[in-house]
Formats: C-alpha cells, structure tokens, sequence
C-alpha cells in the first residue's frame, strides 16, 4: 500500500471506529463446573473477543479478555458410599450456585463441566455427568481424564501464564483430594503432563479422630514408611506424618529429584501418560485444597477437614520438593482446576474458515489425525489409504462422524489446495455414508481455500473446515455456533471419556 | 605421520573439542572456502545469526527474534550498526528497488492466460515520476481491452505490477485461479483477466468504466519495504468511475506468505466481492 493511500485511509478509519466496535466485539458467557475428589465447585466467566486484525488486512478474531464474574462457594462433593457419587446432590449444589450468581443455564455460550481425580473413577460419574449436561446450556462440554486435569489445572493457577510472561519454564503440581495433577509449562507449551493417585483425602478421618479409610495408595505409602494404617484406629500425628512424607517423597521423585522407585509406578493414576520431569523447572506452583495447607503453618486440629490434607502440606513444605525448587505464587489455589476449566477450556478457530451453519453445535466429535505419510498421500491425491483409515477409524469408534485432523500447508499452490480437496471429496465419498458432514482441522491457515475447493465436489454433503487449531488422535472436539457474524467459530478440544 | 595430516588431526580435535564445550558454532561440515566465496547475507540462515554479543539469555533472544522480522537484537559497534547489519540493510534496500524497478516475467501473464497492456507511462521512470499517467490506460490499451474482454461482467478481475513486480511473480499464479474459480462457483460472471504494466491502483476506476464491470478488483503489487518485496494488495470497488473518491475502495493487504497466503486470500476475496455485490457498496460503505 503507497503511503498516500494509508494516510487518507487513516482519516476514515478514526470516522469508522465506532462502527468497528459495534461489529468487531463479542462477548461470550462461559461456564466451569468441577466435581473433584473432595470439592465440587462452579465459576463463571466472560469471555471477550475482538477482531484484533488491522483494517485493511483479512481478519483475525482472538480473545482479548477473561474475567471471573462468579466464584462459588467451596462444596464438599457429595457422596452416597465410597464409590457413588450423590447425583442428585451434586445437582443441587450446582443449582443453587446459578441462582446465587444470577444466571440461568441457558444463558451460558459455553465452559466445561469436568470431573476429576478420584470422582471421575466413580461407577456412576458418567451418570452424574449427564445429569449436569443439562445445567450448562447447549455448547457445555463434559471431560474427564488426568492428562487434561493437568493442564486445566496448570493455566487456572496462573503457572502457565508465568510461562508465558516470563519465558520460563514452570510446572504445575494441582494437589487435590485424591490426585496431584501435573504439568509442564515451557514459554506456554505444554512439554510433559502426567498424574498420581497422591492427595490429601486418601486417609479419611472420623470426627472421633480414627481412621476411618484408607486408599490403596496410601495403603501402598503407609507399607512402604513401615507403618500400618487400620480404619478404626486412633489417628495418630506421627504415624500419618510417616505416610504424608512418604507421599511428599514420592513427589520429588516424580519431579527427578530423587530417583524413582517402584512405589512411584504403582501410584500413577491409571490412563494418565508418563509424566517427564523437566530438566530445571524456574519455579514451581502448588494449586488444589493442599496447596493452602503448604504455604500455612500447621496450626489448629490437623484433622479439621476429615483428612490428611494440612499433614499432606507440611510434609511438603518440609520436604526437598519446597527447597529444591522455587516456588511462585498461586493465582488460584483450590480453584485452579475450576477457574481453568470455566475460562481455559475454549479457543476460537481461524477466521477465515469454511462451514455449513446448520450443523452447529457438534458435540464430543472423534479426532482423526492422519501421520505424516497419510497427508503426504492425501497432498498428491491418493485417496484409497485415507478411505480405508476413516472407514478403519469408523468402525472403531462405532460412529462415522469423526473430524479429520491435518497439517496443511504454509502458502500453499492452488494445485494443491485443489488436489488435495478431490482426494478428500473422494474419500469422503468411499469411507462417509451420504449425508455425514464431512469435518476437517487444519493447522495451517488454508481452511477457506480448502473448503472453498472442496464444496462443489461434495454433492450436497454438509461441510466444516476450520484451522488454526491443533488436534491429537483420542481428542474429541466440540464445535460451537459461529461468533462474530460467523467470522468464527468456538472449538474446545479435550480428551473424554469414559471407557 | 606427515606434518601437513599431523596439523590437520590436531586441528581436527582442537575444533571437535571447542565444539562439545560449545565454544564455537561452526556450520555442520563447513567447506574450506575458495577465494572470493562469501555468504548470501540476505539468505534465512544468514539472517538467523545473531549478532548480539554476550546476550544474558540467548534462547530468549531467538524466540524474540523469531516473532519479528524487524532487526532486534543486532548488537552495535559504538554508536552505530554493526558492519553486517549494514550491509544486509543495503542488501534488502536494494531487493526493495529491484522489486520496483524489474519487470514482471511476461511468461507469467501468457500462462495465466492473460494478454498485457500497459497505462499511459511508457516506461518505468515516466511511471514513478508521473503518478496521474499511471491512473490512465492508454489509447491502445482501451482498445485492445474493448476487443479482447467481455463487455459488462459482475466481476472485472485485473493483475498490475504497482511497486512491486516480485510480489506479482510471487502471488498472482496462486491467487488468481482461487479467486476465479471461487467467484464463478457463486454464479457470477467474470469478466476476462488481464495485465497491466505500469498501474497504480486508481486505474481501476478506468478500467470500470471501459467495461462496464460492475466490481473491479485489482490484484496489485505493494510498495517494498524492508522486510518483504513480496507483499500484494487486492483492491476492489464498486460501481466505479474515474475520481471516485478513495475511501469506496475496499483493500485486503499483506498478501503474502508471511501474511495472508495467496490461495487463502483468494477464497477470502471471494467472500468480500459477494458482500459487495449483495450490498452494493465498498470501501467504508461496506458493512464487513
């Protein structure tokens, strides 16, 4: 653009500013509910969008702002036996917080409910789930899974943000209940995740002052400090002191600290990954009920909350982990997970994007990825070994709708753009009964090309394609309504579900 | 062992050595170089080198530098650049004129299907002296342009060298078949492409108004600057005539594979002149 051009340009641009931001803002209500181990929580958050590209380029929406407008009060997490969750009163409890904070659900754009550590294991939890599903509007998400708690958890507490600002490696350990969530956060990427069965509420404590349960972990804790906990038993300080510092051990060698053990193994939360400690983490921040009881002095009745949480954060303090690595402080604390669920959980697609609007919302959508290979096949049209891997992927997940998950290219040739649509028209076609839309992510920004390519050869099957956005095998999307007269569209990627 | 083998192993151990306590950064085999042999500065591993001295925080630094392509972290002599950062300057500068002063290859029009024709200027420096006559086709080119294009078109679609001739080679093929293909997918006419030596952007206007088209949309190349030669512009108006004011121009800028990619451009242009026409109105009329 000639300089002459900007400067008269920049006159019409100061007139149309009013315009821009009655066309360019949006502001989308969202949603966290979190039903742990211990506690049950609800957050609620606005979340702003704007079109942040300048005038005269292709737009470009992002979010601009989050803020908290509605913290619940703490709730303990009703149970009905050990291994049932109370339904109905985790229900209520979330009932009574939309009327407090003056909301009704269908009033939510979005947010995620998730249930987490030790809930999430529970027979009925996928029961319990849908019974909220309802609560939280139309475009609500339900995940579970300790990978994903993790780094909900990390960007709750602000350890991800401080990654971020400070350029810095950070880790996150969300000490809960009934697992300590962890992640890696390197300059805001998430480098390593991982779990274990290691909380404050694995020994529970009658108010009589006997132990009145112990997990297994804790049991496999208690053997390994050589000392045995008996429900019934009095509790004693020293004796459970023996076994919150075994647990606090047990975390500095999941932080490379210490070498591992084999007690270590035993206690990582199953269908979590292996978590990777990192090389030398700049700081590190404690989230979850624990992490109050690590920066307070253990004073009062250590047994006030019916468990061994305030034992659990001295132990750690005292422990290498406190001293070896320095620690930030917390944004959040017991609400990591919730804050990070309502406000971290969606993220907007590209802005240049191709899609049938009569398909949103798309829920709990399978993540196809295709490996290097594949999308090199599919790039020079050959659509047989992308046929045969959705009708594969078909049949192994019991429904044909899925998403399939590319790279793309970075400036692609319109050759490409157009080989590469036949090849997945014609795939669509072999793998795809008709009438199933045909849903594609792209990472690269070439979605609208793409789609654009691909709408005529599909013969009145719905289309999707977004980018700028990153998907692995065993995701699961939800797609919301488009925002911003359509410019957008919400996308929350998470990894469900119950098996 | 001979002298000459004796020096060159000891050599050898002395640089593998330096290399482990990460002394020196050589380049991987790095070639014993002829005379006369020198790097191309401009070229992207020239430009990766940093050439700050001692940096508190390397990998900070090349994360920083790699957000932006302006010259951060370039280290100074005194108070004034360093010598490579000079030269590359001189270097991009002199991209920067090259991309104004060259020609488009005109095998690139002939295999888009596009015929040339040229504004009133005649020739390069008439052209950067003579803005008006840039705005203006001429006599011949009018001519050639009510024989050879269809009359009358929803969409008059035209490439034009502006300030940018590389921007033209680097952009055009991937963008023009996008956008035609796109436009007539929606069911409306396009009218028949050309290309335009010697243009600047309000010989659009012109262009309307000998055809008849209802949009004009000119893919035109953008003043050069420093950190790419590569950037186009699409300029698109609505119901044009000549001395129609500036602002009923809509323009997508910084098209280029740094910015927007051509072929993205193209179906994103193709959605805006939809707009256009439903609403009739472009520029600041133009609800986006």
């Amino acid at each position: 653009m000639t300089q002459g051009v900007i400067s008269a340009f920049f006159i019409f641009l100061i007139f149309s500013e009013r315009k821009a931001v009655m066309y360019c803002m949006a502001e989308i209500l969202s949603v966290g509910i979190d039903i742990g181990t211990s506690t049950t929580q609800v957050i609620f958050s606005r979340i702003a969008m704007e079109n942040t590209a300048a005038y005269f380029a292709v737009p470009h929406v992002s979010i601009v702002d989050k803020r908290i407008v509605y913290k619940s009060a703490v709730h303990i997490t009703p149970l009905l036996t050990p291994v049932l969750i109370d339904g109905e009163g985790v229900r209520d409890i979330v009932a009574a917080e939309f009327e407090k904070a003056g909301f009704t659900p269908a009033d939510t754009d979005t947010g995620a409910v998730i249930i987490t550590g030790e809930s999430a294991r529970k027979e009925n939890a996928a029961t319990v789930l849908e019974k909220l599903s309802g609560f939280a509007g139309e475009f609500v998400v339900s995940t579970a899974g300790p990978d994903l708690e993790s780094v909900i958890a990390g960007k709750g507490s602000g350890a991800w943000k401080y990654s971020v600002d400070h350029a810095c490696v950070t880790v996150n350990l969300d000490i809960g209940g009934g697992t300590t969530n962890i992640a890696v956060f390197s300059r805001g990427d998430v480098t390593a995740k991982g779990c274990y069965d290691i909380g404050g509420r694995l020994i529970r404590i009658s108010p009589e002052g006997r132990i009145q349960s112990v997990s297994p972990a804790a049991a496999a804790a208690a053997k390994a400090a050589g000392v045995s906990l008996i429900p019934g038993d009095r509790a004693d300080m020293q004796t459970l002191s023996a076994v919150t510092d075994k647990m606090a051990e047990l975390l500095a060698e999941a932080m490379g600290l210490l070498p591992p053990s084999p007690l270590l193994h035993q206690v990582k939360t199953p269908g979590s990954t292996d978590f990777i400690p990192p090389d030398k983490p700049a700081r590190i921040c404690f989230s979850g009920g624990v992490a109050d009881c690590i920066r307070e002095d253990l004073t009062g009745d250590p047994f006030r909350f019916g468990d061994v949480g305030p034992l659990l954060g001295r132990s750690i303090r005292e422990g290498l982990l406190y001293r070896t690595i320095p620690a930030m402080e917390a944004g959040e604390t017991i609400r990591a997970t919730v804050v990070g669920a309502g406000t971290y959980t969606t993220t907007l697609s590209g802005s240049t994007i191709a899609y049938d609007a009569a398909l949103f919302p798309l829920k709990n959508v399978p993540v196809l990825k295709l490996t290097a290979a594949e999308e090199e096949a599919a790039f020079r049209g050959g659509e047989k070994v992308l046929s045969d891997r959705m009708a594969w992927f078909a049949q192994q997940s019991g429904s044909a709708r899925m998403l399939l998950s590319l790279r793309g290219r970075r400036d692609p040739t319109y050759g490409e753009v157009k080989t590469l649509a036949a090849c997945l028209a014609r795939a669509a076609d072999l793998a795809l009964p008709p009438g199933e839309p045909l849903l594609i992510g792209l990472r690269e920004d070439m979605a609208k090309a793409l789609g654009a390519a691909i709408a005529p050869l599909l013969r009145g099957r719905p289309l999707v394609s977004i980018d700028s956005v990153q998907m692995e095998d065993g995701d699961y999307v939800d797609l919301g309504r488009p925002l911003m007269n359509g410019l957008v569209i919400p996308v929350v990627v998470k990894t469900l579900l119950f098996g | 062992m001979a002298e000459p083998e004796r020096i060159a192993a000891i050599v050898a151990e002395v640089m593998a050595q330096l290399r482990r306590t990460g002394s020196v950064t050589l380049p991987q085999n790095a070639q014993p170089r002829e005379e006369g042999d020198c790097d191309d500065i401009t070229s992207p591993a020239c430009r990766k080198i940093s050439l700050l001295d001692h940096p508190q925080d390397p990998e900070a630094l090349e994360r920083m530098r790699g957000r932006t392509t302006a010259r951060i972290g370039v280290g100074r002599a005194g108070p004034r650049l360093k010598t490579r950062t000079m030269l590359t300057l001189r270097a991009d500068h002199a991209q920067a004129r090259d991309a104004v002063f060259a020609d488009v290859n005109s095998a690139l029009p002939e295999k888009l299907g596009m015929f040339t024709v040229e504004t009133r200027c005649g020739d390069k420096n008439t052209y950067l002296t003579r803005p008006d006559l840039g705005r203006r086709l001429s006599d011949k080119a009018v001519e050639t342009l009510r024989q050879r294009c269809t009359p009358t078109p929803d969409v008059q679609i035209f490439a034009s060298d502006g300030l940018s001739s590389t921007a033209i080679e680097a952009n055009l093929e991937k963008i023009l078949p996008a956008l035609t293909d796109g436009l007539k997918a929606k069911g409306l006419t396009v009218g028949t492409p050309f290309f335009l030596r010697f243009g600047r952007v309000a010989a659009e206007d012109h262009v309307a108004e000998i055809l008849g088209a209802k949009v004009v949309c000119v893919l035109i190349g953008e003043r050069p600057g420093l950190a790419t030669a590569e950037s186009m512009s699409a300029y698109i108006v609505y119901n044009s005539y000549v001395g129609i004011p500036e602002s009923k121009r809509t323009v997508v800028s910084n098209i280029h594979k740094d910015g927007i990619s051509a072929v993205e451009a193209g179906a994103y242009l193709t959605e805006v002149i939809c707009k256009i026409l439903e609403q009739k109105a472009s520029g600041v009329d133009l609800v986006k």
